[in-house]
C-alpha cells in the first residue's frame, strides 16, 4: 500500500511541478491598505494609460479605503460610478501596439503562476547585448518596459522598482478577489462552527449506538 | 389534534407507512462501515448545488455578451454572491468526489452483485447525468476553457456515422460554440438537476426493494438489522460534519484551487489557450480519449470506459461472496485499477509528449484490460480459493446458495413437468 | 435487536437537544447569504443618490432626472412661480411651500402621481396626471382629484450653489 501512495504522491508532485515552467519568483503578497493604496497610485502611473480595470470603480476604492483626495484626482469629472477604464482608447492602442492591452481586473487569477507570474514579469524586463529591450517570462510581449527594470537600474533602483512590482500585484490581488479579507474571516467562523456540530454529532452517535449490546 | 391529522392523512396517502417502511424502521445491516455514507452526502451535495444554483441563476445572465460579466457582477456586487459561486463550482467537484468514492466502494465490495444490478445501473445513468450537467454547467461562465471546452467536447460527435458534422452543428446550433450553445446549455443545466432528483428516487426505491449490501458481502439475518433511525441518520449526519469541513476549507480557503487561470479570461473564439484541460473529474477519461490515435476509436473509447462499469454484474464471476474480503487478487486489481485511473488522470492533464502518450496508452490498456480479465481470474480466483479452503461460514454460503440454485432448478422442473 | 428505553438518561437528553439545537442555528445562519442575495447588489445600491448639475436648467425650466430609477423633477422656479406657490398652502393636502423647497428657487419632487403611479406631465402652471386627471401646482401639491396627496419630495441636498445630490437629505 505505502508503494501506492508513494507513485500517486509523485505523480501529483510531477503535475504540481509542470504549472511552472519558467522559474517564477515568489511574491509576499501584502494585504493591507497602505500597499494597496501604494499600488493603486503606481498602477495609475504606470499601467492605466493603456489597461483598463473594467469591473472595478472608482466608488469600489473608496469603499475599500483608499483616499477619496487621490481618486478623486484619478476620477477628474467622471461620476465615482464609473469604472476604471484604460485612458487611451481600445483602437488606438491596438494601433500603437498591434495588440490589445487586456484588462487587469482579473490578471492575478488569469495566468498559472498568479500573483508569481504577474510578479516575475514585471521585474523580467532586460536589454539584450543589442540593445533591445525583451522579457524572459514572455518574450513575445508588446507591452514597453513599464517599470524601467530594463534600464541597468543601481541596487537602490532595484529596489525601489521590486517595491513598486510588489505593490502593484497586491492592488490587482485585491481587484481581482475583492471579497478575499472578508470570506477568510467568514470561513474561520464556519469551520470553527462546523468543528463544534460535528464534536456534537459525534457525541450523539457514540450514545445511540451505544444503546446496542 | 396531530393524531387527527395523521389519521385523516393516512386514511388519503400512506403516509405513516412510508415514513416507517422507509425511513425510520428501514431495516440496515449494522455493520456498514463509514464507506456506507457517501450516498447520503451525494444526496446532500445535490441539494446544495439546486439551492445555490437556483439563486445564481437569478443574477446570471446566458448571452454570450453578457455571462462573462454576470459571473464578475455575482463574484463583486451581488450580496454574498462570491459565496454562492464558489460553493456552486467546488460543489462540482464535491459531487464527483462522493460519487467516485461511492463507485469505488461499490466495486470493492461487490455491492453491484446480484440482485444489486438495477441499483448499480440506475447509478451509473446518475453518473451519466451528472457529468452532462457538470459539461453543461461549465460552459456557463464563457471564460476560455469553457469556451474550448464545450468546442472540443461537442466535436467528438463528429464520431456520429454519417451525419457526424450535422449532429455537431446541431448539438451547437451554431457553426461554432456560440450564443445558441450558451443558451441551450444554461436552459439544460437548470433542468438536469430535477432530472437527477427524479432518477435519484428511482435509485433508492431499487436500494429499498434489495436492501443495502453490508462490507461482509453476505447479506444478513434479520437480527443483525437495524433501524435506518437513529442510528444510521446519525451516523450520516457524523459524516456530512466531517465532509462539511473539508467542503469548507475547499469554499472559504482555496476556493480557486479547482479553477484553470485561463478560465479568468473571456472565451476568445480566435485564440486556443496553449493548455487545455477538463476539470480533474474528467481527466482520466480525457487521457484514454486521447491514448487512441484514430478519432472514432478515441470517442469510442471513451464512452466504453465509462459503462464498462455497467458489465460487472456480468464480468465478475466468482460465487465467492462480496468484493475484495475474500479475494485477493481481486482486491489487487482493485488498487491497481484505482493507480491507473490515477495515472490517466496525470495523463489526461500534462501536455502530451511522446512520453506522456506512451504512458497514457499503456495505462488505457491496463483499464480495459482490468475489466477484460475478470471474468477468467475472477473464476480461477474462486477455484484456487477453495481448494485453499475458505473460512466455513463463506463455503456455508457457497453450499447454499448453490443448493438454492438447485431447488429452484428442481421446482422448475416440477412445474414443467405438471404443465406438460 | 436490543434496545434500552430510548427515553432514558437526562444526558442524552440534553446532548440530542443541544446538538438538534446547534444544527437548527446552522441551517437557519445558512439562509442568510441566500435572503440576501436577493437584495439589492451594491452596483444597485450606488444608484441610489444621484448626482444633478444644475447650471443648464433656466428660470422657469425643469429637468427629469432617474434617481433609483424613478422619474424625479427638478423646476427651477421663477419669483413668478415661486410668490404664487408661497401665497397658498394647497387645498387636499395642505402644505407650506416653505417645507417643500429647501431652496425656493428649486423645487424637487418625485414624479410619481400618489393616484396610480403615472408620471405626469409638465402642464401650464404644474403638473398634469393624464392618466386620471389630476393636477399639481407649482409647488407639487394636488390641486385636483382623484390623487390623495401632494407630489412626494425625496431627499436631497445641496453640495454647491449648482450641484443637487439627491438620495441623502
Amino acid at each position: 500500500m505505502n508503494v501506492f501512495l508513494k507513485v500517486a504522491l509523485l505523480c501529483s508532485l510531477s503535475v504540481y511541478a509542470w504549472g511552472s515552467e519558467e522559474k517564477l519568483d515568489k511574491v509576499v503578497v501584502e494585504k493591507d491598505l497602505p500597499s494597496i493604496e501604494r499600488g493603486a497610485e503606481a498602477l495609475m502611473n504606470s499601467c492605466h494609460s493603456c489597461h483598463s480595470l473594467k469591473y472595478i470603480k472608482y466608488r469600489d476604492l473608496i469603499a475599500f479605503g483608499i483616499s477619496k483626495q487621490k481618486v478623486d484626482g484619478w476620477r477628474g469629472e467622471q461620476p465615482l460610478d464609473t469604472p476604471l477604464m484604460a485612458q487611451m482608447s481600445e483602437a488606438d492602442a491596438e494601433q500603437a501596439f498591434s495588440t490589445k492591452p487586456p484588462d487587469l481586473s482579473l490578471m492575478t487569477k488569469a495566468r498559472d503562476g498568479d500573483e508569481n507570474y504577474l510578479y516575475s514579469y514585471l521585474l523580467a524586463y532586460y536589454t539584450t547585448a543589442e540593445g533591445v529591450v525583451s522579457n524572459h517570462i514572455f518574450p513575445t510581449t508588446k507591452m514597453p518596459d513599464p517599470l524601467g527594470m530594463s534600464g541597468s537600474p543601481d541596487a537602490a533602483q532595484h529596489a525601489v522598482i521590486e517595491g513598486q512590482a510588489r505593490d502593484i500585484v497586491s492592488f490587482l490581488s485585491w481587484a481581482a478577489d475583492p471579497h478575499e479579507a472578508e470570506r477568510l474571516q467568514l470561513g474561520k467562523y464556519i469551520i470553527g462552527y462546523l468543528l463544534v456540530l460535528t464534536a456534537l454529532f459525534y457525541l450523539v452517535k457514540k450514545q445511540i449506538w451505544a444503546r446496542l449490546k | 389534534m396531530a393524531n387527527n391529522i395523521m389519521n385523516w392523512i393516512d386514511e388519503r396517502f400512506p403516509l405513516t407507512s412510508f415514513v416507517k417502511h422507509d425511513l425510520t424502521d428501514y431495516p440496515t445491516p449494522r455493520n456498514l462501515s463509514y464507506w456506507w455514507n457517501f450516498g447520503f452526502l451525494a444526496g446532500i451535495v445535490l441539494v446544495l448545488q439546486l439551492i445555490t444554483g437556483i439563486f445564481l441563476a437569478m443574477h446570471y445572465k446566458a448571452d454570450v455578451a453578457m455571462s462573462f460579466d454576470s459571473i464578475q457582477h455575482i463574484m463583486r456586487d451581488v450580496n454574498y454572491g462570491w459565496l454562492l459561486r464558489y460553493m456552486h463550482a467546488t460543489g462540482a467537484s464535491a459531487f464527483f468526489f462522493v460519487i467516485f468514492t461511492h463507485m469505488a466502494r461499490t466495486l470493492y465490495y461487490g455491492s453491484y452483485r446480484a440482485p444489486r444490478e438495477l441499483l448499480w445501473w440506475t447509478g451509473q445513468g446518475l453518473l451519466l447525468l451528472l457529468m452532462a450537467t457538470a459539461f453543461m454547467g461549465y460552459l456557463l461562465p464563457w471564460g476560455q476553457m469553457s469556451f474550448w471546452g464545450a468546442t472540443v467536447i461537442t466535436n467528438l460527435f463528429k464520431a456520429t456515422p454519417f451525419i457526424g458534422d450535422q449532429v455537431v452543428i446541431w448539438l451547437r446550433g451554431d457553426y461554432t460554440v456560440g450564443d445558441a450553445t450558451l443558451t441551450r446549455f444554461f436552459a439544460l443545466h437548470y433542468l438536469m438537476p430535477f432530472v437527477i432528483v427524479g432518477a435519484v428516487v428511482i435509485h433508492l426505491v431499487a436500494l429499498h426493494s434489495v436492501k443495502s449490501s453490508n462490507p461482509s458481502g453476505i447479506d444478513l439475518a434479520a437480527k443483525d438489522n437495524i433501524p435506518f433511525h437513529p442510528y444510521f441518520t446519525i451516523k450520516d449526519l457524523y459524516g456530512l460534519g466531517i465532509f462539511l469541513i473539508v467542503y469548507s476549507v475547499f469554499v472559504f480557503f482555496m476556493p480557486n484551487s479547482l479553477m484553470e487561470p485561463a478560465n479568468n479570461i473571456p472565451a476568445n473564439p480566435m485564440v486556443t489557450p496553449n493548455h487545455i484541460v477538463p476539470e480533474w473529474y474528467f481527466l482520466p477519461f480525457y487521457a484514454i480519449l486521447r491514448s487512441v490515435p484514430n478519432m472514432v476509436g478515441g470517442v469510442i473509447a471513451m464512452g466504453l470506459s465509462v459503462m464498462l462499469f455497467a458489465f460487472m454484474p456480468f464480468l465478475d464471476r466468482s460465487r465467492i461472496p462480496g468484493g475484495a474480503r475474500y479475494r485477493p487478487f481481486y482486491r489487487l486489481q482493485f488498487y491497481l485499477f484505482l493507480i491507473d485511473m490515477v495515472l490517466l488522470g496525470w495523463v489526461g492533464y500534462v501536455h502530451p509528449t511522446d512520453q506522456t502518450i506512451l504512458i497514457g496508452q499503456v495505462a488505457t490498456f491496463v483499464y480495459f484490460a482490468s475489466f477484460f480479465f475478470v471474468p477468467m481470474i475472477s473464476k480461477m480466483e474462486e477455484s484456487w480459493l477453495i481448494k485453499r479452503g475458505l473460512p466455513a461460514e463463506v463455503m456455508v454460503l457457497i453450499d447454499s446458495e448453490a443448493n438454492e440454485i438447485a431447488k429452484k432448478q428442481l421446482k422448475k422442473n416440477q412445474r414443467n413437468g405438471v404443465q406438460s | 435487536m436490543e434496545h434500552e428505553n430510548p427515553s432514558g438518561g437526562n444526558r442524552r437528553n440534553f446532548l440530542i437537544q443541544l446538538t438538534s439545537v446547534v444544527g437548527g442555528a446552522g441551517v437557519a445562519a445558512a439562509c442568510v447569504p441566500l435572503v440576501s442575495s436577493m437584495n439589492p447588489s451594491s452596483d444597485v445600491l450606488a444608484k441610489a443618490e444621484t448626482e444633478v448639475d444644475l447650471t443648464g436648467i433656466p428660470p422657469g425650466g425643469m429637468h427629469t432626472v432617474a434617481w433609483q430609477g424613478k422619474p424625479v423633477f427638478v423646476l427651477h422656479r421663477t419669483p413668478e412661480q415661486i410668490k404664487e406657490s408661497q401665497a397658498s398652502n394647497g387645498v387636499i393636502d395642505p402644505e407650506a411651500d416653505a417645507k417643500r423647497a429647501k431652496n425656493p428657487e428649486w423645487l424637487v419632487v418625485l414624479g410619481v402621481c400618489t393616484h396610480m403611479g403615472c408620471v405626469p406631465n409638465k402642464e401650464g402652471p404644474g403638473w398634469v396626471c393624464h392618466c386620471h386627471g389630476s393636477v399639481y401646482d407649482d409647488s407639487g401639491r394636488v390641486t385636483h382629484g382623484p390623487a390623495p396627496r401632494n407630489l412626494e419630495v425625496p431627499p436631497y441636498h445641496f453640495l454647491s450653489e449648482n450641484k443637487l445630490v439627491i438620495g441623502k437629505a
